[in-house]
């Protein structure tokens, strides 16, 4: 079964997340901060990401997935590239940051709004893993 | 007027009315030591600070400049408080009369009433950015644990954490309900914060109105799908530009859509439609939601105010069409809503559209 990261900083919201990708059959990992989440890439190799924004800072997730899609092909993220992110936003505290279609900023490929409906979190979790499945 | 600029015209006013060459306003320190010059009129202001400063409490009479052996002074009062000084030199010794004293007495007196008056203003001023500022950082971290246990609760409440007896699922329902209103009272709190705050606020510049509503949209279409509506853009063809800010504008959008998101029962549709009349480019969100009765139309816009068939479908807290409508003021341009219930609502945003060559 797939294996999904998830990197929050809030253990409850953790929780939100966890049950319902278990109930699903996932192996589901968890890391506590950007910093952590990067280092559990490498180690864990996942399938998907699931990423919060604001963590040890406003943008920490921003960092995050600005690393792992660096066009750099000398980037020690390079292998981990195409692993699909699916970002958590919460629409009020975003509205100001650039944060949208824009892929020279944001560099994820879906969304999950906060507060998170856990059918919502398993249908956009199993496209991306179909849509990553197909493309290899 | 700014404070600076009208210690500079007081000095320059003390001066001609004793047709003298030089005056200077003083003003304590922080430490409330020592009075120091905040503007001067015929000596350069750098002199100034140098050679005019005088000890607290006033000695009888105050130091002078280089050059300007005499000095006629008149303390500034706030109510009964001291709170300044009035100078006025002489390049000749002995030069000022009483009556010179009696007139820049007068002088001072009417500067402490304006004095006391700005304070009070921008004391007000303070205040109100400082409680906005408050309402602002504690709704974001108001918002971070209601979303939190809302997550939580919907966890519980499909199921995914266990299965739970009807009774518990319907109690659960009922606080999913109550949380629903929580955040959407923090949302409204934190627009309305902001929309009282200008200063937190980027400075206006040209906003794409497709980008704007194309953000909004993105961030809404997670909701509309929970939902089962569906939601659909349809950008115009060409770049349409707003003089406003990237935040306030999409704060509208946000707002307008969610709105039609909210009041749409499942199975229905919202369309965002952009469009071109003249120098005006328009906004259309048009719903297939419950519509708002007619009675309630003149009272949309009010802070508070909520159609009662709008509170009994969902919960909300009457402030996002008062604010929004305040934003699109702002940005000179207008909002019009048309509705039929049990139909639908069409609300119309629209601006006059920002061309390079203006402003």
């Amino acid at each position: 079964m797939a294996k999904i990261l998830i990197i929050e900083d809030d253990p409850d919201m953790v929780t939100a997340l966890r049950l319902p990708l278990e109930a699903e059959g996932y192996e589901v990992y968890t890391a506590s901060s950007g910093q952590e989440g990067l280092q559990k890439v490498k180690e864990i190799e996942p399938d998907l990401i699931i990423l919060d924004v604001m963590m040890e800072t406003t943008t920490a997730g921003f960092q995050v997935s600005l690393q792992l899609r660096s066009p750099d092909p000398n980037s020690e993220y390079a292998p981990y590239r195409d692993i699909p992110i699916l970002i958590l936003t919460a629409i009020h505290t975003t509205t100001s940051l650039r944060f949208g279609p824009d892929e020279a900023y944001l560099p994820v490929d879906d969304f999950v709004d906060k507060p998170v409906d856990p059918d919502v979190l398993l249908q956009k979790v199993r496209t991306l893993l179909e849509q990553r499945k197909s493309s290899d | 007027m700014n404070p600076s600029l009208a210690f500079d015209r007081l000095a320059e006013t003390a001066a001609k009315i004793l047709s003298a060459d030089a005056a200077a306003v003083l003003l304590p320190n922080e430490a409330k030591d020592r009075l120091a010059v905040v503007a001067a009129w015929g000596i350069d202001s750098e002199t100034a600070r140098q050679h005019i400063q005088v000890p607290l409490p006033l000695p009888p009479s105050p130091p002078t400049p280089p050059g300007h052996p005499s000095v006629v002074h008149a303390p500034i009062s706030i109510g009964e408080e001291p709170a300044g000084l009035l100078c006025v030199y002489g390049r000749l010794p002995h030069r000022f009369t009483e009556e010179d004293a009696r007139r820049l007495q007068a002088l001072a007196d009417l500067s402490g009433i304006l004095i006391e008056a700005v304070r009070e203003a921008s004391d007000l001023e303070r205040i109100d950015a400082a409680k906005s500022q408050f309402i602002h950082i504690a709704t974001h971290e108001l918002r971070s644990p209601i979303a939190t246990t809302q997550s939580l609760v919907r966890t519980v409440l499909k199921g995914y954490a266990g299965p739970i007896s009807e009774q518990q699922k319907e109690i659960i329902a009922r606080i999913a309900r109550r949380l629903d209103f929580l955040e959407s009272l923090v949302n409204d709190l934190l627009d309305f914060a902001a929309s009282k705050a200008p200063e937190l606020e980027e400075e206006e510049g040209p906003v794409a109105l497709n980008a704007s509503v194309g953000r909004a949209a993105l961030l809404l279409q997670p909701r509309a799908e929970e939902k089962k509506v569906a939601l659909t853009v349809r950008p115009y063809p060409e770049e349409l530009a707003v003089w406003a800010t990237e935040d306030g504008l999409d704060r509208i959008f946000t707002n307008l859509i969610s709105n039609a998101v909210k009041y749409t029962p499942s199975g229905g549709q919202v369309t965002v439609l952009l469009g071109r009349t003249g120098d005006q480019g328009w906004v259309k969100i048009a719903d297939t939601g419950i519509g708002i009765p007619e009675e309630a139309l003149p009272h949309l816009f009010e802070e508070f105010y909520r159609a009662p068939n709008a509170r009994q479908f969902a919960v909300g807290t009457g402030l996002g069409l008062s604010i929004v409508k305040s934003l699109v003021e702002r940005y000179g341009g207008r909002i019009e809503v048309e509705s039929a219930v049990g139909e639908g609502t069409t609300f119309t945003v629209t601006f006059p559209l920002w061309r390079p060559d203006h402003r």
